[in-house]
């Protein structure tokens, strides 16, 4: 035991021997985790950024503008139409809606009106601006919508006698139909599973994504990154000269593995307490399920950074694969693109990597508020990669 | 000259020959670019963006109201975004998102449409109400079911008030009588119902730039990575001048007739040879096997050659006041990195606000921004300025580095 625990150590003074190790340690995740959060400096997109181009400039279209405004998940800016224009060209906002003049005077003569709505076809958000939009103009337009058909259900028995007469028609039509519509009875009603944290806003969601995705990465890579330490070791001839000492093959396995397990754990800890405090990510709901989510998410990585580093020849080499599989792996397991926005195949495929389970455990802790049992499964399938992992490293372990 | 030359020509092959570099400047942005192209669904036939979100819907209703909704859900134009699949079963239907199987249930209950178009003699109550059962872990699909049952819910109260007011208006105006209500009321009911598309007045016209004309989002988010790899590539040319340094080959060099300001250059041209080698070639490679389209060939290569300088120029700033090879890497990583964050290499594009004035210190920055004029069918016009300023910072961090390389006296016989 004694062994283990030296062997820890020292790659836990290796590791820190460097004043830089900080940054990859704490600070960049936490720049990572606050801009992407949206918390620093406003950075990242908590809502989906729209422009509004209001050509009208009329009661309605001001209404229609401050629905927009009110809304969760849009975020409109207004432009004119050139500046708009231009704003969607260089990918700064997903969509132009163009409010033309003259729209509430032609809506009130009872004529159709038609808004230009423009879409980023790159951008993913689209469909869900396109829906908040759609929302929107339903709910200004309704009561118009109504006083116009009544007057022509009107004009149909007996035409009127001017557009005095008409209009007049049209505007009780229109107060009746306000006072209808407000006190409407409402038709829809939110649940959602009772287990889960309160319904969250988008900023909220966007917040427990940054937080998990980026816990992930920071701490995936390094623990890949054992594979470095393993060539740097073989390199340098330290694991020869272990062979001269009573030290058998797992014995420095074990010390290396806990010596790494025990950094990531901490750095996990920290950007969790980080979540908590900055960003009011509900983590600590159930810290025994937790606790068993980040140790076996560790050790698949730790597992697979002693396996990668069985393949390698040189410290850089370890290095070079260890950024590069962590972070696709990372992307590919949802870490900083949710899951959900896959497509099906992709996301089926992806649950092939360990990242991607991670990924899966930690969502269903910061808003499943999972238990023990619920985060069983995730926790079995990390701990599964890890003995595949052990098993390659293990089997193809050499001390030269 | 000659000299220069070939001490780039040499740190050029050295790099190109270490296998763990190649790693981390060809294989990383390109295995990214192909990860994003699968996961936004750019490979894929489905073009991405969301599609297929599943939806469990449980009409209890059975009758005019619930099929309709249902029918809403699983129209055809709505077949690409919503994978809706039928179950009569609540309990199971509710399982299904606790299971995290689906994004969402929509409950239709019995009794729903007698409650929004009443029997006479009733009237309208919200005794029944759709429930809508959310999966809070796909809150953007979930909030599109939420939008769309909204949407349909609003035409069906826009239709029964539409009803209503316009009997009572015909009765206050005396078009028709008190008893004449109820069959007119009926007639009303059903020509609205019938002619929905009479009652929005206010529609949308929703246009979509053709996929011809907008360019895919590999386009964006390709030369990001590039860009994003090409800052670890340069800080990896400001490393050699320190290892050479540390290992005393720079020494010996200085024992040959070649003057420091030689060295200094051949180095500079050096890190600018293998940032330019690693861009020509991602450009190439993602053109050839992603079929991605770059656009004006001069204006390409122009912006290749300003970006790799002015990414040159921040590599040689780090080299200049890091004192170790060991420092210069982690140092450079990390400059890699945020430098890739600020300047928008991982979304494709600038971001919003201060952060987006901060990404404009990069060469990140500035090479995104000509890359994606490049891709919207700009020409080299259009990014004169792009150049200039990379051209700009550039020339200041060159100097910059020089001065301090001097200072410190590193590269002194």
């Amino acid at each position: 035991m004694s062994k283990i625990i030296a062997i820890a150590l020292k790659d836990m003074n290796i590791r820190f021997s460097g004043k830089t190790e900080l940054l990859f340690f704490l600070i960049l995740p936490l720049i990572f985790t606050l801009l992407l959060s949206g918390v620093l400096f406003g950075g990242g997109a908590s809502k989906i950024v729209m422009v509004v181009v209001d050509e009208d400039n009329s009661d309605l279209s001001q209404r229609l503008v401050s629905l927009l405004q009110s809304s969760e998940a849009v975020a409109p800016s207004i432009l004119a139409r050139e500046k708009a224009q231009e704003t969607l060209d260089n990918r700064d906002a997903a969509a132009i809606l163009i409010i033309p003049s003259g729209m509430e005077s032609n809506l009130k003569a009872g004529q159709a009106v038609s808004l230009d709505f423009t879409l980023d076809p790159s951008n993913n958000n689209g469909l869900a601006v396109q829906q908040e939009v759609q929302n929107a103009i339903s709910k200004i337009s309704r009561s118009l919508a109504v006083a116009s058909a009544s007057t022509r259900e009107a004009e149909n028995i007996q035409p009127f006698t001017d557009a005095t007469q008409r209009q007049a028609y049209y505007d009780q039509s229109l107060v009746a139909a306000r006072q209808m519509f407000d006190t409407a009875p409402i038709r829809i009603v939110i649940t959602q599973p009772k287990n889960t944290v309160e319904i969250q806003s988008q900023k909220e969601t966007q917040a427990a994504q940054a937080s998990a995705g980026q816990l992930i990465i920071w701490v995936f890579i390094p623990l890949l990154g054992t594979s470095e330490l393993m060539a740097y070791e073989r390199v340098w001839g330290t694991l020869r000269r272990l062979v001269t000492t009573p030290t058998r093959k797992p014995t420095f396995l074990l010390g290396t593995i806990t010596g790494q397990l025990s950094y990531g754990l901490i750095q996990m800890l920290m950007l969790v307490v980080i979540g908590v405090v900055l960003l009011k990510v509900p983590w600590g709901q159930n810290p025994l399920a937790l606790l068993l989510l980040l140790i076996s998410f560790g050790l698949a990585s730790v597992a697979m950074g002693t396996m990668l580093g069985t393949f390698t020849r040189t410290p850089s080499q370890a290095n070079g694969l260890s950024i590069s599989l962590g972070m696709v792996m990372g992307l590919l397991g949802g870490c900083m693109w949710p899951l959900e926005m896959f497509p099906p195949a992709v996301a089926n495929v992806a649950k092939i990597l360990p990242t991607t389970w991670a990924m899966m455990g930690m969502t269903q802790l910061t808003v499943y508020n999972a238990g023990l049992l619920q985060i069983l499964p995730y926790a079995a399938v990390l701990c599964g990669f890890a003995v595949v992992f052990f098993i390659v490293g293990i089997w193809r372990f050499r001390y030269e | 000259m000659k000299k220069i030359l070939q001490i780039g020509w040499k740190d050029l092959r050295v790099i190109f020959r270490d296998r763990a570099a190649l790693i981390l400047m060809l294989l990383a942005p390109f295995a990214m670019t192909v990860g994003m192209g699968l996961v936004t669904g750019t490979l894929s036939s489905s073009g991405g963006g969301l599609s297929q979100v599943p939806v469990v819907v449980v009409n209890l209703d059975q009758s005019t109201l619930g099929v309709a909704l249902t029918e809403v859900l699983m129209s055809p134009e709505l077949s690409q975004l919503l994978a809706v699949e039928e179950n009569n079963d609540v309990a199971a239907a509710r399982a299904m998102v606790d299971a995290d199987k689906t994004a969402a249930v929509v409950i239709i209950p019995t009794g729903f449409t007698a409650s929004v178009i009443p029997q006479a003699g009733q009237s309208s109550s919200a005794d029944a109400q759709i429930e809508l059962y959310k999966n809070p872990s796909w809150p953007i699909s979930s909030d599109i079911v939420q939008s769309i049952v909204e949407s349909f819910l609003n035409e069906v109260e826009t239709g029964r008030i539409g009803g209503q007011v316009a009997v009572a208006q015909l009765i206050a105006s005396g078009l028709v009588s008190q008893q004449q209500a109820a069959e007119v009321g009926m007639q009303i009911g059903t020509r609205l119902a019938n002619e929905q598309s009479n009652m929005q007045t206010l529609t949308l016209n929703t246009r979509q730039t053709s996929v011809s004309e907008e360019p895919n989002f590999l386009m964006y988010i390709a030369p990001g990575f590039a860009l994003l790899f090409l800052m670890y590539t340069v800080s990896l040319g400001g490393k050699t001048l320190l290892t050479e340094r540390q290992e005393g080959t720079l020494t010996r060099l200085m024992t040959t007739p070649t003057g420091p300001s030689q060295v200094l250059v051949g180095k500079m041209a050096g890190t600018y040879m293998i940032g330019l080698a690693q861009m020509t070639i991602l450009i190439v490679a993602s053109a050839l096997l992603l079929g991605l389209r770059w656009g004006d060939p001069l204006a390409v290569a122009i912006l290749l050659l300003t970006t790799v300088a002015a990414a040159t120029g921040w590599g040689m700033l780090l080299a200049a006041l890091s004192r170790t090879p060991g420092q210069v890497s982690s140092i450079g990583m990390a400059m890699t990195l945020l430098f890739g964050l600020v300047g928008g290499s991982f979304f494709g594009g600038t971001l919003p606000g201060v952060v987006g004035y901060i990404g404009m210190l990069t060469p990140n920055y500035w090479g995104q921004t000509g890359f994606n004029t490049l891709a919207r069918g700009g020409d080299l016009q259009d990014l004169l300025p792009v150049y200039a300023v990379l051209l700009a910072m550039a020339a200041i961090l060159l100097v910059i580095s020089v001065f301090i390389f001097r200072r410190k006296g590193l590269l002194q016989r």
